[in-house]
């Protein structure tokens, strides 16, 4: 009896871990495809521990002759995994940081080009609308290039 | 031939003035036409206006990418526009621009290789190095002729030239950690033909370098490590015919 109310409060502990996980997802902190992962390993959790004869009887199936052990190698096991999957999106998202880095890069310097040829010596200009009321001037390239159309 | 220097540099606001005076002088004696592009590797100081106020181009990267992140951006510049090749130098002034001449000329040979490196132990003029260095050096040399079967002296020698064939292939993909062993690997794997050309270099003219002499042993550890990797992967990814 005692052993059961442990278990069940190690599931609540689950439980409000998957609340906060969730409030992350919902302020989008973090992303829904990237923490369903820990979702359902959450809840794998919460059913080992609401279900403790199923733990065991899994683990003597799988050879393990104490539960415990059978529980921390599965977590050892997840944590390892779940370390190599962030290891993988950590280093996609760098190489893809490094390629917007360097198109930016050149995009600014085709620009830069683009608006000293326009306008040289000069800084490039705003069309500003005059006093009279009159349209402004056409947009030169730069200002097209800029988004001040 | 249209060539575009490409010139790496992260704070040098007091090693690039020289070394752009320089390059303007010497460039295109030979009757190329030739443009230099500095790469500012999100420096904090005014090398960026310095490059610029000597009539070089300026790509600003808005965030530190290191030496190899830094190269690739000028290599991608020479392939979309056009380039005939693309020289790789320093900007810490330890690539003399006088030497410049010889790199070229061994890439416009009648039977040019794709990648041209100039190795200061070639011929041991000018400036050699410290010996850990001359030490490290020679083993990375012999790692690399082990796994790409050719003799390379100076594989840290960042005074390069890529012809059409080595921008291709690093447009593609160029290695970020210690890019210069790694990228003859990468290019002997993908089939390119490097060659080697005695140049003399001088000491660094400014800032300082990544790599202290506690740290050189671990280096030279990571450096080896990432020669074989390099190595592996190449063999999974590359596929000559497509350069």
């Amino acid at each position: 009896m005692q052993q059961a109310e442990q278990y069940w409060i190690f599931a609540a502990f689950c439980c409000v871990v998957a609340t906060l996980l969730l409030r992350l997802v919902l302020r989008e902190r973090i992303t829904l495809q990237s923490s369903l992962w820990v979702f359902f390993s959450l809840a794998a959790l919460v059913v080992l521990a609401v279900v403790p004869d199923l733990t065991t009887s899994i683990a003597h199936a799988m050879g393990f002759a104490l539960p415990s052990n059978f529980f921390f190698a599965i977590a050892i096991g997840a944590l390892a995994l779940l370390h190599v999957h962030t290891l993988v999106t950590l280093s996609r998202t760098e190489v893809r940081s490094i390629a917007l880095t360097q198109e930016l890069g050149l995009l600014r310097e085709k620009l830069d080009r683009i608006a000293r040829e326009d306008s040289p010596g000069d800084p490039p200009r705003v069309p500003k609308p005059s006093r009279d009321g009159a349209p402004p001037a056409a947009p030169t390239k730069t200002d097209v290039l800029h988004g001040r159309t | 031939m249209r060539v575009l220097i490409v010139v790496p540099a992260l704070n040098e606001e007091s090693g690039l003035p020289p070394l752009l005076s320089e390059l303007r002088a010497v460039a295109g004696r030979d009757g190329s036409s030739v443009e230099i592009v500095v790469i500012d590797d999100a420096s904090t100081d005014r090398t960026a206006d310095v490059a610029r106020d000597h009539g070089a181009r300026v790509v600003r990267l808005c965030r530190n990418l290191g030496i190899g992140g830094a190269v690739q951006t000028g290599l991608r510049l020479a392939l979309r526009e056009g380039f005939d090749c693309a020289v790789q130098m320093d900007g810490d002034g330890q690539h003399p621009p006088s030497e410049l001449g010889k790199l070229l000329a061994a890439i416009q040979s009648p039977n040019p290789p794709d990648i041209v490196v100039g190795s200061r132990y070639l011929q041991r003029e000018g400036f050699q190095s410290t010996l850990p260095r001359r030490v490290g050096s020679g083993w990375l040399g012999w790692v690399l002729g082990i796994v790409t079967g050719e003799k390379t002296t100076d594989p840290t020698s960042g005074y390069r030239v890529y012809g059409r064939r080595a921008l291709r292939l690093f447009n593609w993909s160029y290695p970020h950690d210690y890019p210069e062993p790694e990228a003859l690997v990468l290019a002997k794997v993908a089939g390119l033909r490097v060659a080697e050309v005695p140049v003399t270099m001088k000491e660094r003219q400014g800032g300082a370098s990544s790599i202290s002499v506690l740290h050189a042993p671990y280096y030279m550890l990571k450096v080896t490590a990432a020669i074989l990797l390099a190595y592996a992967r190449s063999w999974h990814r590359i596929e000559p015919r497509t350069l």
